[in-house]
């Protein structure tokens, strides 16, 4: 997408580049490379980040593919083994394979991020298409949101959670529950902001119906935000769920997750780290990959952006 | 002077002493030796011993309040409060007379009344109770120190009802107190034991604190578990509530705690590694898992489905899950009774024994009629003896042929689906895990999870009628031979219709500080005759 | 401005109702009996029901909201379930670790991150801000429980330096008192400290770039007297922002960080009540969380008069 229909009015973009300090002189003059692999050697951050979100990904769908046994076979009589050639990451406290677990736990944590990201985004934006849209809803859906926002979110999850049983799904929406608050409140600065455009009251004076202004004006504004602050919720969201395991009130294990291995291996971490270890190499990764594909994402799209994100 | 006193005295210390904080007021080191820093093995977030019948109340209560009789440590009840009794030739009377010197925390003294009314609430909470209360003619006091039970029918266990350490324990308190309905929590916590409560130092959740009770008159005998003179060698008991294990191996290397109850005892070899910290058994009378059937629901209404579990199951698998891979700390079980208690049998446990049967316990499934609907297993994630099992459990089912629905909840969830008696499907349950401390197991008297009784019996209403017969029997067996054979027919008769299906017979070990001197084996921490240096 | 303070202030009402009424409703269709718990395992079906019939358990969801709301009106959060202490008064033992621990975590974070901001900003381009930023970054992405592991490992068991675990009051001594919660703190702070660090380095960089900038460098203004005196002051209002939304989060890493290092605070106390169904308990402190993180933000807004002249209610 060029920047203009993305980020009308006024080439905002051009001019904060324009002002921006001089880059230091540090690479070689090469020719700016256009398309693709030009855009990534521009945004080495948006290239690294995505790099290892999709490494993870492969992982996760691949699982099998990748020399792994069944995740959840236990073995009693071979638990707590260290990392050898034969057990890559080792074995746990109920001799199932840590390398396994690890792998195919990387489906969960990233189905949670994903789920999580798309569904409090899509609500998110909904919520605030009609708060930002329609005064009279607006008050109300903001206290609530703000009522909603106010609940640390950990503990509300944990509520939700104890509400039901353990289930990905479960999580998925208590998780979702906590992050929309956020996302709302972002549309609905921007649509507040754009409401007051000339081009939007243009549209208005002349008899374009709701609906229309909405799509053409409005939504395609709302796009960068929203994705940029999708990325960082899919980011907080596999560390809640990591978080949800370590409490207990997580995914159950027989469906392993980073969080739910970590939380397991948590009372043997002085003796057998390992197990804590590789899960939290994993999540780290992972983690910092998306963040770090959120921040190039926001300084590609809109560096202005760092100031509300 | 260990590395951390070191550095405090002169970096820490200087540069924040420099900024204006008081140092520490240190317990002089006399008053530290006498303050015992214990990490129990769960949250004591409630003090009433008989509304609240979990293992750590009763640990807790066991400092705060005396019993009658108490159990030694070869499970004979012996005298504690009591000076002397006598029973009637007809085995109907009996008359109790109790110790000079008994005083309650707040200085009043323990008269027969307060026994009475003790005795009334503690009998209306306990199975055995129960069976005296409903037996009972009168129960009254006779002058302050003679209180006298009168029953309709002879009830030779009395003394061990009176005297047991299964919870809920006969503690004698206040009259005042114990008025208080059963089912309504005490809000005082004076006793006559030999420690006091510091109701104001409790923060449930995190600490509770006892204090010597200076009153308190010991008998004159060697202390063996319940019975004999409780001599508290410490002032000051804290009990430090860690959530986390790995955390409490931590402190207690560094020396920031004294006595942990239980640790896991994949942390012991390294906390034996440590100079200053020994571990040994906690308890010999151990713990047995139970794999517990709803004999009421599908697909365990069905016997062959109960010996289709029976025949597949590795009790290794299960032990290993739950204690590692320490071979002295687990034992297969192939009955119900507790290992080196007088009345263990392994009577009847030929399908537990041996190699395991897969083959067999497919067929059986097919042959009990099983259609393959989902049958639901409710697994406490948060308590760690379920949590384990449940995972082994889980892969068993699987391998025989069972649709498992595993349900991942906590135990107070767990407490509150398995009373519910609804068909599958409409939110019953099929099977959850449980575990018994091996002194609830000893014989028919206490261990209520082997009683078969349908809707009177536990958690899964079990409907044997041979089970229930020998429990009779043993209860009116006139000697202890006529009581094994009661048990070992019990115990065939309870395999054979797999009451429930027992996961094996595992220890586990309690670690403490080396210098505290006097911790002894038992079913609960013993306070009495510990000491520090 | 009094009257938008007093309309702030009036505003938390309708929200902290909101609060009430959703937590006592998600607590309420919550499966899990405490009185089941309480009963013990060896009690019957009638035993349970007792024990709910006396906790008040069994009576419709209407009267039993309607009654809790008029008590919590006057500042009677009721009784717990399972200790039957009042649940204000758990809460009075528990709150001085908790509170404690948040504010260290916030000076703590702030007078790391803070500066770590200003530098990358002033940096920006170089190694510095990279790795700054990398820093702030991977603060983001370790759970705080393994943080809290390495340090209490590293420092405690290993060093000696520091206890691994507890809490001592502060009327036992300033430096007793810091050695307990500074492990806590910081495995708290690093997510603390990373958001803040990067809003600090994006708002610098916009308000390095404006022109009362360009003008007190011409006028010869030292290089630390711009950055902290003129451009940080500017830079404050997002900042503040987001240190007022990141308390929520505080609550929540709280929670956790009380589990690994033993802390007997409010996080450890709610999760508990949580898992065991103490319905006043967890009513209770989460109302108390919202109220302190709708006070603390009430307070930022009227902290932005002082950085911002320009912002007037």
């Amino acid at each position: 997408m060029s920047s203009a229909t993305v980020l009308a009015p006024a080439a905002v973009t051009r001019e904060s580049v324009a002002t921006a300090p001089p880059q230091p002189d540090i690479l070689p003059a090469v020719k700016p490379k256009k398309g693709f692999i030009g855009f990534l050697r521009r945004n080495p951050t948006i290239a690294i980040g995505g790099g290892l979100l999709l490494l993870m990904v492969v992982i996760a769908v691949f699982a099998p593919l990748f020399w792994t046994v069944d995740p959840t076979a236990l073995a009693p009589a071979r638990r707590t083994r260290e990392p050898s050639a034969m057990y890559w990451f080792g074995t746990d406290m109920l001799g199932r394979d840590v390398y396994s677990r690890v792998l195919y736990g990387a489906r969960v944590s990233l189905i949670v991020g994903f789920s999580v990201a798309l569904l409090s985004s899509v609500v998110g934006l909904a919520i605030g298409m009609v708060s930002g849209y329609i005064r009279l809803a607006d008050s109300i859906i903001m206290r609530f949101m703000d009522g909603l926002m106010s609940i640390p979110s950990i503990l509300l999850a944990i509520a939700l959670m104890a509400l039901t049983r353990g289930s990905v799904q479960n999580v998925v929406i208590a998780i979702t529950i906590a992050e929309i608050p956020r996302v709302s409140r972002l549309v609905r600065g921007v649509v507040l902001s754009l409401r007051e455009q000339p081009y939007v009251e243009a549209a208005v004076a002349a008899g374009t119906r709701t609906p229309r202004i909405i799509w053409r004006h409005i939504l395609p504004n709302t796009l960068a935000p929203i994705t940029v602050q999708a990325t960082y919720i899919c980011a907080a969201a596999m560390i809640t769920e990591a978080i949800l395991s370590f409490i207990g009130a997580g995914t159950p294990p027989i469906i392993p997750s980073w969080g739910n291995i970590m939380a397991e291996g948590r009372a043997l971490w002085q003796v057998k780290p390992y197990i804590v270890f590789f899960p939290a190499i994993f999540l780290s990764i992972t983690v910092l990959a998306v963040n770090l594909l959120g921040d190039g994402l926001r300084d590609a799209l809109d560096p202005r952006m760092a100031k509300r994100l | 002077m260990d590395r951390r006193s070191f550095l405090k005295a002169t970096a820490l210390a200087g540069a924040l002493g420099a900024a204006g904080g008081m140092p520490a007021p240190a317990l002089s080191q006399g008053a530290a030796a006498r303050t015992l820093r214990f990490v129990p093995q769960a949250n004591l977030a409630n003090f009433d011993p008989i509304w609240g019948t979990q293992y750590v109340v009763r640990n807790a209560a066991a400092l705060v309040w005396d019993t009658l009789y108490g159990f030694d440590d070869q499970l004979r009840p012996q005298r504690q409060m009591v000076e002397s009794e006598q029973v009637s030739a007809d085995g109907l009377t009996w008359d109790f007379r109790l110790r000079p010197g008994l005083k309650f925390h707040d200085g009043s003294t323990v008269t027969a009344k307060d026994v009475v009314a003790s005795l009334t609430r503690w009998s209306a909470r306990d199975s055995m109770g129960l069976m005296l209360k409903a037996l009972q003619q009168e129960l009254v006091a006779v002058d302050d120190r003679n209180f006298r039970w009168v029953l309709k029918k002879p009830y030779p266990k009395m003394l061990m009802a009176l005297g047991k350490n299964n919870t809920p324990m006969a503690f004698i308190m206040p009259e005042r107190l114990a008025r208080t309905d059963p089912f309504t929590q005490i809000n005082d916590y004076i006793g006559s034991g030999p420690m006091r409560f510091k109701r104001d130092e409790w923060i449930p959740g995190a600490r509770s604190v006892f204090e010597k009770f200076a009153d308190y008159v010991p008998r004159d005998e060697p202390s063996s578990w319940l019975a004999g003179g409780k001599r508290m060698g410490i002032d000051r008991i804290e009990w430090l509530v860690m959530p986390d294990p790995a955390t409490a191996s931590a402190a207690l290397q560094n020396g920031e705690v004294d006595w942990w109850e239980n640790p896991i005892t994949d942390l012991v070899p390294q906390l034996r590694r440590n100079r200053n910290v020994r571990a040994d058994i906690a308890d010999p009378l151990g713990n047995i898992g139970s794999f517990r059937m709803n004999h009421t629901t599908t697909p365990f209404n069905n016997l062959k489905a109960r010996q289709a579990v029976l025949a597949a199951l590795s009790q290794e698998d299960y032990m290993r899950a739950l204690v590692g891979d320490d071979d002295k700390m687990w034992k297969p079980l192939p009955g119900y009774f507790t290992p080196g208690t007088p009345l263990y049998t392994e009577e009847g446990g030929d399908i537990l024994k041996g190699p395991r049967n897969m083959e067999l316990a497919k067929r059986l499934l097919a042959e009990s009629g099983y259609d393959g609907s989902p049958v639901p297993c409710i697994v406490a994630q948060d308590q760690p003896i379920t949590k384990a099992q449940g995972d082994v459990t889980a892969d068993l089912l699987k391998r025989i042929g069972f649709n498992v629905d595993f349900v991942a909840t906590d135990w107070g969830t767990t407490g509150q689906r398995r009373a519910m008696k609804n068909p599958v499907g409409q939110g019953g349950w099929s099977m959850f895990h449980s575990w018994h401390s091996g002194a609830d197991c000893i014989n028919p008297g206490v261990y209520q999870a082997i009683r078969a009784n349908g809707d009177g019996a536990w958690f899964g209403w079990p409907n044997i009628p041979a089970v229930e017969t020998e429990v009779n029997n043993w209860f009116e067996a006139p000697d202890l031979e006529a009581e094994k054979a009661a048990i070992r027919r019990l115990n065939k008769a309870a395999i054979d219709n797999v009451v429930y299906a027992p996961t094996g017979f595992f220890l586990g070990y309690q670690a403490w500080r080396a210098n505290v001197s006097g911790i002894v084996k038992g079913p609960l921490p013993f306070f009495w005759g510990v000491s520090k240096a | 401005m009094f009257a938008y303070f007093v309309r702030r202030v009036l505003a938390t009402i309708p929200v902290m109702a909101i609060v009430a009424l959703f937590v006592f409703s998600l607590l309420y269709l919550a499966p899990g009996d405490p009185a089941a718990v309480i009963a013990g395992d060896q009690a019957t079906p009638q035993d349970v029901e007792r024990i709910r019939a006396s906790l008040g358990l069994d009576r419709p969801y209407l009267i039993r909201f309607g009654e809790w709301f008029w008590n919590i009106l006057n500042g009677d959060m009721g009784v717990s379930i399972f200790t039957n202490l009042p649940v204000t008064t758990m809460i009075k033992q528990r709150i001085e670790p908790t509170l404690s621990l948040m504010v260290l975590t916030l000076c703590l974070a702030v007078s790391i991150a803070v500066p770590m901001g200003v530098v990358a900003a002033w940096k920006q381009g170089t190694w510095v801000d990279r790795a700054v930023m990398g820093f702030a970054v991977l603060g983001f992405s370790v759970p705080v429980f393994v943080v809290g592991y390495v340090l209490a490992y590293v420092f405690a068991l290993e060093l000696d330096w520091l206890p691994v675990q507890g809490y001592t009051a502060f009327s036992s001594g300033f430096g007793p008192w810091l050695e307990n919660l500074i492990l806590p703190a910081t495995a708290l702070g690093m997510v603390y400290i990373a958001l803040i660090a990067r809003i600090t380095r994006a708002t610098m960089l916009e308000v390095l770039q404006q022109d009362y900038i360009r003008t007190a460098r011409a006028k010869g203004a030292g290089q630390a007297n711009i950055l902290f005196l003129h451009a940080l002051k500017n830079a404050a209002v997002p900042i503040v922002t987001v240190i007022g939304i990141g308390v929520a989060l505080l609550i929540g890493g709280a929670v956790v960080t009380e589990s690994v290092f033993a802390i007997p605070g409010l996080g450890r106390l709610t999760v508990d009540a949580i898992l065991r169904r103490d319905y006043p308990v967890i009513q209770g402190v989460i109302l108390l969380f919202s109220f302190v993180y709708v006070l603390v933000n009430l307070a930022i807004d009227l902290l932005y008069t002082l950085f911002d002249p320009r912002i007037r209610y």
